[in-house]
């Protein structure tokens, strides 16, 4: 589904991805670990065709959903236009609009948030915005979901919410590429986890090999 | 002193037209000119219209459109022609510079967000970024089209009967500059007055539309 073979990107001389190869064969749910500035937000981001590769390949069989780290909802419209404007645009016949308005409403209720769908973004919390976003980027019907610290400035409560969110979204056949630099988040959810420091991948490991992989990952995450 | 009221106040539908124009104008092209600049050859084009705009002044751009017209394109521009032109073109640069700071105080994770969900560059710009600027910029656009109202009194240099000439055609003629000055001024001031109190209502209608 999605290949990468030594892909490297710099920034003014600095090397962010640095000869990174991963293959994504199936469905499930592969967690991008790191500290900050280890480059796993610019990989996602390339994977979206955000950003270009400066060297190396990538190579993505499928739609792609992006969830923003800051949501980038757009301020001006409620939860509910957020979600349908984008596939309104591709669909032009009022039926397959009240389809897509119907299909909106069951995701915010499955979601949580039913109550709020006419809210505007500034009216809502961090992980109702969270929410809206998710049901933003699965109403493009993507293959691969690719969200970038999605449990950033979340409280415990709502991490545990998103785990089990993401968790059902992955249920349904949705591939997910999550960056995080949450290892006990990370570890929750993924089935295989890729540590990435400077640029270069530095540990690879599915997370069901292991028996405490946060224990095992922390010796990679920090300087000795 | 009414008679005098009278025959200035007489002045006053062509100053509007005159700003009215202007600004249409200005609106317009100045919309048009900040989303050329993100292209590259037009980007460059409109760059430099903006430049040479904001770099010459107004009184130069009306004496070129008015005199110079008829040797250019063979036409002689009427004085209201010419003014709405000049005024127009002029504020079209600052327009589209209050526009460029309106996008560029946008994260650009909008941009990015409309991408990502495909949607095609001139529904991002119709229903995603101009919304959101025209939002932000609309206490700079009542300056811009204060502004403009206050320039269109440059349109007595080539004979333009608004407020302000005819105010001086009084004072000319009874020699007594001190009250048709002050009541061009109150003109000016009750018109500055009123589109102060338009942006407003449109501003808190911009604000409620949000918020209901």
């Amino acid at each position: 589904m999605i290949k990468i073979h030594n892909a490297c990107k710099r920034y003014s001389g600095v090397n962010v991805l640095d000869n990174v190869s991963i293959q994504v064969k199936k469905s499930g749910i592969l967690g991008l670990a790191g500290p900050s500035g280890s480059g796993k937000s610019t990989l996602l981001r390339c994977l979206q065709k955000l950003e270009t590769l400066d060297d190396g390949s990538l190579e993505c069989n499928g739609k792609t959903g992006f969830m923003f780290q800051d949501f980038q909802l757009f301020p001006h419209m409620t939860a509910l236009e957020n979600i349908v404007y984008a596939p309104n645009l591709s669909d032009r016949s009022a039926k397959r609009r009240r389809n897509n308005e119907k299909r909106a409403r069951e995701m915010l209720k499955n979601l949580g948030i039913e109550s709020k769908m006419y809210e505007y973004p500034e009216s809502l919390s961090g992980g109702q915005k969270q929410r809206v976003a998710l049901a933003r980027s699965l109403m493009v019907n993507p293959d691969i979901l690719l969200c970038d610290e999605p449990t950033s400035g979340l409280d415990v409560a709502t991490t545990m919410d998103v785990v089990s969110l993401l968790k059902s979204v992955g249920e349904t056949g949705v591939a997910m590429i999550i960056a995080s630099h949450d290892l006990d988040f990370l570890t929750k959810i993924s089935d295989r986890i890729i540590l990435l420091r400077e640029g270069k991948i530095v540990v690879d490991i599915k997370t069901e090999e292991h028996k405490n992989p946060v224990i095992y990952l922390k010796k990679y995450y920090v300087d000795d | 002193m009414i008679s005098n009221c009278y025959y200035i106040g007489k002045g006053l539908v062509f100053t509007l037209q005159l700003m009215f124009g202007g600004i249409a104008i200005g609106v317009i092209l100045g919309t048009l000119l900040s989303i050329l600049r993100y292209g590259r050859v037009l980007g460059m084009l409109a760059n430099g219209w903006v430049s040479l705009i904001r770099g010459t002044p107004l009184i130069l751009q009306l004496s070129i459109v008015y005199f110079m017209a008829p040797s250019i394109i063979g036409v002689r521009l009427d004085m209201l022609s010419a003014g709405v032109i000049s005024f127009g073109l002029n504020s079209s640069a600052y327009v589209a510079e209050i526009l460029r700071s309106g996008v560029e105080s946008l994260p650009k994770g909008q941009f990015e967000a409309a991408r990502t969900l495909g949607i095609p560059d001139f529904y991002m710009w119709k229903d995603i970024i101009l919304p959101q600027v025209i939002r932000n910029i609309w206490p700079a656009m009542v300056n811009e089209i204060i502004a403009l109202l206050k320039e269109t009194t440059l349109i007595s240099i080539i004979g333009g009967m608004d407020i302000m000439r005819r105010s001086q055609i009084i004072a000319a003629e009874q020699f007594e500059y001190f009250m048709p000055l002050c009541i061009a001024g109150a003109y000016y001031y009750c018109l500055v007055l009123f589109i102060e109190f338009i942006g407003r209502k449109v501003e808190r209608r911009m604000s409620h539309d949000k918020n209901s």
